[in-house]
Order: structure tokens, then sequence, then C-alpha cells
């Protein structure tokens, strides 16, 4: 950490509830509550996650992560196998990849502002047939700067726009393309630069050697004021159930900026201008081991462990130092814990209506 | 990065070459200035411990202050550093004065009668306005503080009505113009508060013939009338005049950041408002904003009628010489640049520039302010620190 000593500490880490409601005419009601406001208010250790006026911790999402309104096959018969559907309310923009909360992987990665665009205000037409499924959505482009806020819907719903294109060639393979054009992300009255934002994924769920396992190839770019900051992400990731034990493995190399900063684990928000102090590039593996999971009564239990090497290299000019700040340029983390869930399965963060497929539920994600 | 800077140095080089065959795409009214180069006369590579930011001369001293939203060798920009000039104008380092629970010393200046030294301060708990007495300029004695939420990020004095004050900008968030009355510089006294919108909110103040234009980033720039008569302003109760959003241009955004209401002596008109634009940057390393001109002749209605932009840098604080019609402009990453600026100004100024410097060389110029005082330029450079730089 800043400083260069290591840190310790507990925490309850994505305490997250969901909630989904069929109802009549096609209309579903999906909600997930996410509680680490509560329980990481100062941000989760980890290591080089930015992003909402947080550094070197992840922040805590907003309390109501995820509430959508969903008419599904609008047209219903009349346009054969084609299913539209339109979705209004809080959630994820159509951009990217997987929340990575719904992932195996328990770390954060660095690129999660590169690669997920959430907790907006969004108005998402999608449309499905014949494994090919096209999603278009406005958004409002501020970050939430607390668990407690709310979108900014006046003035800002509608200023920022994405739009994904998902295809599932052969069972179990999903290839994705996404683009975005967020206004002043990191400036809620909307001063900030505007970021433009490219997705390209390729994700597979299938079986190996009649064993379940999961594998996600990701490239992100953001662009952000005309150009003059561009930010990379090379993600891959996999996990291989063996029995009832799980291994994991996380490979990532992906580009932050550096931002004046008030505390070890704090950046100047408002901004007052448009200048870093740089841009480093984070080069990190992470492997991990899942223990079988105890169920009882719906309940159920899994230890875990996790441990991450990395590197922190300085892309470019400008002042900052990594040995100035972290007195070295390679890390380790580790981290001990037990996944705890509840009830039935949870639902696939970020695509909703059409855009779900014939799926929504991952076997790789627990709520934790 | 790099392959911008070489760009930026072909065109400079492309348009050095149209420099003897005439400033200006036909300047009218009096001669143009003639063709004045740069060179670094002495000082430089003199502040190793932090990164330099704002300058003032005045008499046979200088004032520097300090940055540290990155720090430099551990050490927080906390330091207002005190320079002696010798018969040369050459600077060296006499004392400093360390401010505890501040980040940086965002902005330095002498008054106009050189009594009072004042310079803000931002980023910690000791954040705010400091006044010193120069009754011995080699060692100030500090005369009054006031504490300012958030921090200010520049003060400027401004004389009217018998009285001195201080124009300063006040940080988001609730950015805002503060005006403190200091004619007792032992006894700083609120006089108003004038909100500014959050588009970043303000940077920088230029007040002059009871005029404070007010420069809002994103908002523009705001004309006030504290004591011209225009509008039955007063220091105390600003009333608008007028405002205006400069062009975009590469920098996306109007960022307006700084400027400098020239009073030509030659023309004698008060016809042009230069504006600096901060753009995007990577500080120590690259920037981008270009120089606007804004005709005020009719200060109910501004309107922008040229720029300058110098490819692959960016501009920050300027000083003018007006007598000789030149605008001296800090360019971070580019050093420091003088301009032609006498006569008509219109469209692109890029056949207007007379000379630029990098004092500290490719790699280690980040020029934050620049000063005209006892016939040399001084420059104030993050990286550098304090040069002196002849102008020939």
């Amino acid at each position: 950490v800043p400083g260069g000593e290591g840190l310790a500490e507990v925490r309850i880490v994505q305490p997250t509830f969901m909630l989904r409601a069929d109802g009549p005419a096609r209309l579903s009601l999906l909600a997930t509550l996410n509680l680490e406001g509560a329980t990481i208010e100062d941000g989760e250790l980890t290591p080089g996650a930015w992003g909402e006026g947080f550094v070197d911790r992840r922040h805590p999402h907003t309390y109501l992560h995820e509430l959508l309104l969903t008419a599904d096959d609008l047209l219903r018969g009349a346009d054969g196998p084609t299913r539209i559907s339109l979705s209004v309310g809080k959630g994820f923009a159509p951009f990217g990849t997987d929340d990575p909360m719904t992932r195996p992987v328990l770390r954060y990665p660095v690129n999660h502002h590169l690669a997920q665009i959430l907790e907006r205000a969004v108005a998402i037409a999608a449309v499905h047939r014949g494994g090919v499924s096209g999603e278009i959505g406005l958004f409002n482009g501020d970050e939430p700067e607390r668990p407690g806020q709310w979108p900014r819907i006046g003035g800002r719903f509608g200023d920022s726009w994405a739009a994904r294109l998902t295809a599932e060639p052969v069972a179990g393979l999903e290839l994705q393309g996404s683009h975005a054009h967020v206004h002043s992300p990191e400036h809620r009255p909307g001063a900030g630069t505007d970021q433009t934002k490219w997705s390209l994924s390729g994700r597979w769920e299938g079986v190996v050697e009649r064993r379940p396992a999961y594998a996600l190839v990701e490239w992100a770019r953001t662009s952000e004021a005309g150009g003059f900051f561009v930010y990379s992400s090379l993600l891959a990731e996999g996990a291989w159930s063996a029995g009832r034990h799980r291994l994991h493995y996380r490979f990532e190399r992906t580009e932050r900026p550096e931002e004046q900063r008030v505390s070890d684990f704090r950046s100047l928000r408002p901004h007052l201008e448009n200048s870093i102090l740089g841009i480093t590039r984070w080069t990190i593996h992470t492997a991990g081991y899942s223990a079988p999971r105890l169920e009882r009564g719906g309940a159920a239990v899994q230890p875990l462990v996790e441990i991450s090497l990395g590197r922190i290299g300085k892309v470019g000019g400008g002042l900052f130092d990594v040995r100035q700040l972290y007195g070295k340029e390679s890390f380790w983390s580790w981290t001990l814990g037990v996944r705890l869930g509840f009830g039935g399965g949870t639902h696939r963060m970020g695509r909703y209506g059409a855009a779900m497929g014939g799926g929504g539920l991952h076997q790789h994600r627990d709520a934790r | 990065m790099r392959h911008r800077r070489i760009i930026a140095r072909a065109l400079l080089v492309a348009t050095l070459a149209l420099v003897p065959a005439g400033c200006g795409d036909g300047p009218t009214g009096p001669l143009p200035p003639p063709g004045r180069t740069l060179a670094v006369a002495g000082g430089g590579n003199n502040v190793p411990d932090r990164y330099t930011s704002d300058l003032w001369v005045h008499g046979s001293h200088a004032y520097t202050g300090t940055w540290g939203a990155s720090p430099r060798g551990g050490n927080a920009g906390n330091v207002l550093k005190i320079w002696s000039l010798d018969g040369t104008g050459a600077p060296s380092l006499v004392d400093s004065i360390v401010i505890p629970e501040i980040t940086t010393v965002s902005d330095v200046e002498v008054s106009t009668d050189g009594a009072v030294l004042m310079f803000s301060a931002e980023l910690g708990r000791n954040e705010g306005l400091y006044l010193y007495d120069l009754a011995d300029p080699a060692a100030p004695a500090f005369l009054d503080s006031v504490h300012v939420e958030e921090g200010l990020h520049t003060a400027t004095f401004g004389e009217i009505g018998g009285r001195r004050y201080a124009f300063a900008a006040k940080n988001a968030p609730n950015p805002a113009l503060r005006i403190f009355d200091v004619t007792d510089p032992a006894g700083i006294v609120p006089a108003a508060t004038v909100p500014v919108p959050p588009h970043y909110g303000i940077h920088d103040t230029y007040v002059r013939d009871g005029l404070a234009f007010v420069f809002a980033w994103d908002t523009g720039v705001i004309i006030y009338d504290v004591g011209n008569g225009i509008r039955g302003g007063s220091p105390t109760s600003p009333v608008e005049v007028s405002r205006l959003i400069t062009e975009v241009g590469i920098a996306k955004h109007p960022a307006v950041h700084n400027g400098w209401w020239f009073h030509n002596p030659v023309a004698e008109e008060a016809r042009y408002l230069f504006i600096g634009q901060e753009g995007p940057g990577i500080i120590g390393d690259e920037a981008s904003g270009d120089i606007h001109v804004v005709d005020v002749s009719d200060l109910a209605n501004p309107r922008e009628v040229a720029s300058f932009t110098l490819s692959g840098a960016g501009t920050h604080n300027f000083w003018m010489d007006e007598a000789r019609q030149i605008l001296y402009a800090a360019y971070y990453n580019g050093g420091v640049v003088a301009l032609d600026v006498s006569g008509t100004l219109s469209g692109n100024l890029a056949d207007r520039l007379i000379d630029r410097i990098e004092p500290g060389g490719d790699d280690n110029t980040y020029t934050w302010s620049v000063q005209l005082a006892n016939g040399s330029l001084y420059a104030s450079d993050m990286l550098s620190g304090l040069w002196q730089i002849a102008v020939e």
C-alpha cells in the first residue's frame, strides 16, 4: 500500500441480495441490493483498484445496485422467433462483460471501470434472434459518489449511450463486442471529460473431463478527453471444478490514471482540473481455491483462499513515481475468506430482457 | 507523447522562419515590436526538494511557491521560497517559509507598493489566505491569515476606492469568488462571497480599473463591476457585467483558467482580454490548452476574435510587456512563449509567435508562471525551479 508497508484487514464484501419477480404480460422486476455502503464504507483493500474517488481500495457499490422493470417479448408471436424487450430502471448499461461480483475470482480486477458501466439510470432496448442479441441503451454518464446516491436523472439522463452485440456461435461460447460514449463520468454536474469505450470478449462455459469449466478473455479500451488519455486492459480468467473443489485463475494487464490524492486511498473529488500525474500499468496474476461447500437448509458456506502477485509499471511520462509511492514495483496479497450463500442462484448482472438469453443463472458465482 | 513534442518542434521551426518577414497578418496601426529572443541568463535547477508553483518578483527579491499534489522526495508543497536577485538579476535562495498542514502554495503576489506579500494555499487543514509584511523583503513577517475550507486556488490584489482587496478563488465544492478587505493587512476582513457554478468553478481572477475578470473553467469568463461604475458594483457587492464561454478547441472543454486585460499604450485602447485555457495534461510531461483572445471593447458583449495554439503543449499563467505589446505565457511542457499582440488580432495567431524557450531543456521543463521585472523575464518551472531569462 502507499508508504511501502503492508496492510491487513477483515471485511464483509459483496453482501448482495437479489430478487426477481415475474408478473403478468411478460413483465418482470429485477432487484439487487448491495450493503457494501455499510460493510466497507472506506472501501475494500484491492491492489490497483480505482474509481469514484477511491484508489488502491475498491469503492463500495450503491445500496440499490439494480432495479429493473422489463417488458419482455414485446411483440409476442408477431415477430416469430425474435424476442424484443425494453428495460428501464437502475442498473448496468449494455457495455462490456459481466460484473466481477458474478465471476469466480473474489478480488475485483483493476479494469472494473474500463470494462463495465453500472449503477446508472438506464433505458435499454434489446433484441434476440437465433443466438444473436443486440442491445442499445441510454443512461446518465455520472458515476455515483456515495452508496446512498441516486443517478442524476435531471440534466444527465440520456447524455450517454452504449450498444452491445452478443453472439453464441456454438453452445457455451459467447462473443461480445460493445461501444459506449460516456459524458463526464467523474464529475456529476457534467464538467468532466468524456469517455469513449470499447470492449471485446469471449466467454465460454462448458465441461472439461466431465467437470464444469469457465473461461473469459476480454479486451477493453477507454479513450478520455478526445484521446488525450487512453487506458487499455487485457484480462483472461478461468475456473475449473474438480468434484466439490474449485480452482480459478486470472491474468490481467490494465492501465489506470494516477490522480492527485488527498490521502493514501482517496483522490481529489470534485476535480479542479483535467490533469493527472501519470498512467500506470498493473500486471496481476491471481489464483484461488475454493473448498467444498457445506450446505444446510438452503444456506451454503464455502471457504476459499486467493493469492495475487503483481507488478506496477509506469506508462509514459508524468510526475507519478511508483517507487516513491509504494516503495517497490511488485506486490503480493492474499485473501482468506468464506463465501456465504442463501436461497437460489443469482442472476447474471448487466443483461436484461432479451439480452439474458435463455440462461441467466451462472454456476460459477455465489452470494458472498 | 514524445511524438507530439517532436511535431510541436517541427511546427515551431516552420513558424519562426516566418518571423523575420514580419509579424502578423497585417496588423494595423503602429509597427509591431521587433523580434525578440529568449535566452537563459541565470538561475534554474535550484529547487530540487520540491516542485515549484507560482512566482512573484518585486524589487531585488523574488518569491516562489511549491506544489505538492504529488510529493517530490517525500516533501509536500508547503514552502514559500525567498530569493535575492543580484546586480545581474540572477536569483539565489536566501530563506524559506514553511506552512504546516498545506499541500500547495498555489499563488503568490506582492502588493504594488511592495509592502505586503500574499499567497494562497490549498489542500490541508491550514489552507486559505496568508499575508506577510515585507519591511525586510528577505525576511517576511507574518501578518494575518484566514482559513478557507477547501482552499484557495489563487489570490489577486485589487486597489479600489483607496482600499486594498484580495480577490480569491475558492475551490469546489461550492466554488466562489471570495473577496477580502486587506487594507489593514494585519486584520483580514471578509468583504464578499460570489458563488460560481461548479463546472469546475473558479481558477483565477484579474482585477483592473474596478473590473474583476473571473476565470471560471467551463462557465467561461465572468466580468464583474467591483468599483468601475458601469453597473454600480463594489468589492462588497460585485455586479455582473457579462460572461462569455470561449471555444473548446482540442481540449474539448473551455477550461477557462487565467487571463490578462491588455491596456495597449501604443494603440491607446483596452480592447483585448487574453484568456488561458488549461486543457487535459499529464503533469510534468504533457499539456494542452490554447490562448484565446476576447474583444472586450464592448464589455457588455465580449466576443472571441483570435486564438493561439502550440501543438503538444498547453498554456498557463501570463505576463505582459504592455509597452512593447508582447504577451509572455508560461506554457508548461512548452516552456515560455513570447507572442506579438500588437495591432489588430484576428483568427489564428500562429504567425505572432516571437520566440519560445524551454528553460530546463526538453525533459526538465514544465513552466507554471512568468513575470517581467527589472528588464528580465522570470519563470517558475515546476521541475527546474526559478529561472532568469534574458529578453533581447
